[in-house]
């Protein structure tokens, strides 16, 4: 099992984690789509926040593509796939009682959305 | 998982307070927690998302009882249970230890 030595913490550290991929996956989405998060109530490890699910939004920005976490928490391997920033409006999500010119933005992969 | 970990959107615990001038660390164990996280991590047994869903993992009460730090310690502490680098056994006889030697 490779060992991190002092000598190589700060280039890791600063290298970070980052799940993205190189892998050429197309999105199921574009900027200016609009999409509803599907109601997932997985077992497992999830990145689709509760209160996001079964609300509309607008693909704001592609992020390009990721591990997908579910699977990969369950050490399924990556399944890589796109990620969007997703707009979602204040009554959307909160309903009439939302303070006015509210929106959430939300990391979501493609595998947490429909198009709506 | 639904778990106590999804806290997204509950107002019943209150406003956030964020901590002006916020230390990287509020106490010297912490600093050890994230190093040893990191470390052990680097063997490369587990991956960011298994790490995230052992923090899940933690009995629901007593993640909300508890402080960012002691998530990924306990998380931290699954994971080597798990992966067989260490029995519950043992981590329990050290944790007694320590407790005697009152640290």
């Amino acid at each position: 099992m490779p060992v991190l030595k002092a000598a190589h913490v700060e280039a890791t550290l600063r290298k970070g984690g980052s799940t993205r991929v190189d892998t050429a996956v197309a999105p199921k989405f574009k900027v200016g789509d609009k999409v509803v998060v599907r109601n997932l109530n997985p077992l497992g490890h999830t990145r689709a926040p509760r209160y996001v699910r079964c609300k509309r939004g607008v693909v704001q920005r592609d992020h390009g593509v990721f591990v997908f976490p579910d699977a990969n928490a369950r050490g399924e391997g990556p399944a890589p796939q796109h990620v969007y920033s997703v707009r979602f409006e204040g009554d959307a999500v909160w309903g009439p009682d939302a303070p006015a010119n509210e929106a959430i933005y939300v990391d979501l992969w493609d595998d947490y959305l429909d198009p709506a | 998982m639904n778990g106590a970990h999804d806290l997204g959107g509950m107002d019943g615990f209150g406003p956030i307070a964020p901590e002006r001038n916020e230390p990287v660390f509020h106490d010297e164990w912490e600093r050890r927690a994230f190093a040893l996280t990191l470390a052990m991590g680097y063997y490369g047994l587990w991956n960011i998302d298994m790490s995230r869903y052992a923090r899940e993992r933690m009995d629901p009460a007593a993640y909300l009882r508890s402080s960012y730090y002691e998530h990924w310690l306990h998380g931290l502490e699954t994971l080597l249970v798990e992966q067989g680098l260490i029995t519950r056994e043992e981590l329990d006889a050290r944790e007694a230890e320590l407790a005697r030697e009152g640290t």
